[in-house]
């Protein structure tokens, strides 16, 4: 494939703009506004009147405003606040670590003349083909191992894998020149501190695709949140996200909320503004983060779905 | 053998630093694998995966019997595969070259950035956003069309809905690796065609889609392995697992899923868990096969 410098998109060919240039922009015009105004709509939800939601369903232009859904759900709930932390922590420690064992085992297997690498590479492969299946997961990680309800299995499933790996191998054979690491051989730098040193800091491109890519997987993971956790203590965002009726509810009903302030909601919950409200808390840090990391993760993608 | 003994314990360093990914592999991927054996075991919650007495081929001889529900989602499976491959493929392509033929770059920049943010929203997330469109008493479909179709119980119309759901999520995104593909065509090219007279639209179909071809044939295949697999979250949580849509939107994931919480008929369940891994293995070689005769360099081994 072919080599190139930055993903800035096509070539700069040199071309006036005719009226076939402003018919193609008015199109993807459209298409923009097709992907980006479902998310649009959660913003302007979050803040619609709960009444006027009931009675003319969402809109993207209400009426009536209100900041009744925002203040329920900022003020009072409390179990958001100790879900985001589960979440952050999750995604941080699982990313970090990730990363770390990642690179470890990606530089092993890229040392020519270590004949281990060959099995490890076939070892690494085999999880792509063929896998136990999430049944078959499931009693194992449940009755073998008994991490039910354990944070390690929103981490541990989503650490190591081989597409990861090999995204990382592949930047280190192609990106970093061997000499490099002979001459810090050479120089007298053990193994370790030619990884930690040298190479790691080198990696830093492919670590920044790779990181960004887990770092949304370990945020936007429900399917293990919700097979393994129990504890509403240990509970990440996504699975409030999915038992959000019962949430705020929760969040709502119980003595959390003064009877005042209630008063002042109009006496009900404002469940779908309160609800899109907790969707914007959900995806809001992603969407903030992802621009930054727009031109690695594109990186990142291009070596992975395509090796090199 | 000496040989290779003295030289793995040259690298003992490498060993040491590839041993904790190795060993996460292990618990997390391998040790499933072996489960896999329940298929041929009548389970039993109290004697384990490995404590179960054997049955044989009996989980296997009720799997195929059951239309209901083992053809059905297998059905589907596919369905959606072939649905998602064709449509998802064609507009990737379509997106990818229309904003590459974009003069105005930044303002194609702009919007490049804006149509990729709908793959980071999780599909727990996504259900409510649908929701908001297609709830049958609040829904912005129902009001502005003033219908009042019940969608959640409508199986006939989800093809479509988790089409055009998993288009909205997937195709900025999608679009972004033939784009890659696009910016390293020579702009010579287009300069030399433009010189001999072709218009815009024969140097897409001379120049631009010709250079596409290898990198769609490579994608097409590899997606072959993944056949058997869904987007769980698709199929789950935007159709709210609701049961009236299974005909439609049970796909071999959800059902496994379904399963687990039912904590029911696992031995039905561990059949098709083997099923889909050996089908999906042989898919994966298949297609690996494939593409190592045409594009030697991307096979993944």
């Amino acid at each position: 494939m072919a080599k190139k410098k930055d993903l800035d998109l096509a070539p700069s060919r040199k071309e006036k703009a005719g009226v076939g240039q402003y018919i193609l922009t008015f199109f993807l015009l459209l298409y923009t506004l097709f992907a980006f105004l479902p998310v649009v709509l959660t913003f302007v939800a979050a803040f619609t009147d709960e009444k006027y939601i009931t009675q003319h369903g969402f809109t993207f232009f209400p009426e009536k405003w209100s900041l009744n859904g925002v203040n329920a759900v900022l003020r009072y709930g409390k179990r958001l606040l100790t879900s985001y932390g589960v979440t952050i922590f999750v995604t941080v420690f699982g990313t970090l670590v990730g990363l770390l064992v990642m690179s470890m085992f990606a530089y092993s297997i890229s040392r020519k003349d270590f004949r281990l690498s060959r099995f490890l590479s076939v070892y690494l492969l085999i999880p792509m083909l063929f896998n136990g299946g999430q049944l078959s997961g499931y009693i194992v990680f449940t009755t073998y191992y008994h991490l039910k309800d354990s944070l390690w299995l929103l981490i541990l499933p989503l650490m190591v894998t081989t597409m990861n790996v090999i995204i990382l191998r592949t930047y280190i054979a192609n990106s970093i020149p061997a000499e490099l690491m002979e001459a810090a051989k050479i120089d007298g730098a053990g193994e370790y501190r030619t990884f930690f040193q040298i190479t790691l800091p080198l990696m830093k491109p492919s670590l920044a695709a790779v990181g960004f890519m887990m770092a949304t997987a370990y945020w936007n993971d429900w399917q293990n949140a919700l097979l393994y956790i129990t504890t509403d203590s240990k509970k990440p965002l996504q699975l409030l996200l999915i038992n959000i009726q019962k949430s705020i509810e929760f969040l709502l009903n119980n003595s959390n909320v003064p009877a005042s302030a209630r008063a002042a909601m109009g006496g009900t919950i404002p469940q779908y503004s309160a609800t899109m409200t907790t969707v914007i808390i959900v995806i809001g840090p992603i969407m903030v983060a992802y621009p930054f990391f727009q031109k690695y993760f594109v990186k990142g993608l291009t070596v992975g779905s395509v090796k090199g | 053998m000496k040989g290779f003994f003295e030289n793995t314990w040259k690298h003992r360093a490498h060993v040491l630093m590839a041993l904790p990914a190795f060993l996460v592999l292990f618990f997390i991927m391998y040790v499933p694998m072996a489960g896999l054996v329940m298929a041929f075991k009548k389970y039993d919650f109290q004697l384990g995966i490995f404590g179960s007495p054997w049955n044989g081929l009996e989980n296997f001889k009720i799997l195929m019997a059951s239309k209901a529900t083992f053809i059905q989602m297998t059905e589907n499976t596919l369905m959606y595969y072939f649905i998602f491959t064709a449509v998802g493929t064609l507009l990737n392509v379509v997106l990818a070259i229309a904003i590459d033929q974009c003069v105005f770059k930044r303002c194609a920049k702009t919007m490049q950035t804006l149509m990729i943010i709908p793959v980071f929203i999780s599909y727990a997330a996504v259900q409510f956003i649908v929701y908001a469109f297609i709830s049958t008493d609040t829904g912005i479909l129902n009001k502005s069309l003033g219908m009042t179709t019940r969608f959640y119980s409508t199986a006939a119309v989800w093809p479509l809905l988790l089409t055009i759901v998993k288009i909205w999520k997937d195709t900025g995104y999608g679009s972004v690796l033939y784009m890659s593909v696009l910016a390293g065509i020579d702009s010579e090219l287009y300069e030399a065609a433009e010189i001999d007279g072709a218009n815009k639209w024969q140097q897409i179909w001379h120049i631009t889609l010709p250079s596409l071809v290898p990198m769609i044939t490579v994608m097409l295949l590899l997606s072959v392995g993944s056949v058997m697999k869904s987007d769980t979250g698709l199929f789950y949580q935007v159709t709210r697992n609701s049961g009236i849509l299974y005909s439609k939107t049970q796909v071999i994931d959800s059902y496994i899923l379904n399963a687990i919480f039912k904590n029911s008929n696992f031995g039905f369940t561990a059949a098709t868990s083997l099923f889909q891994s050996v089908v999906g293995l042989l898919l994966m070689l298949f297609a690996n096969g494939m593409v190592k005769k045409i594009e030697p360099e991307n096979a993944l081994f």
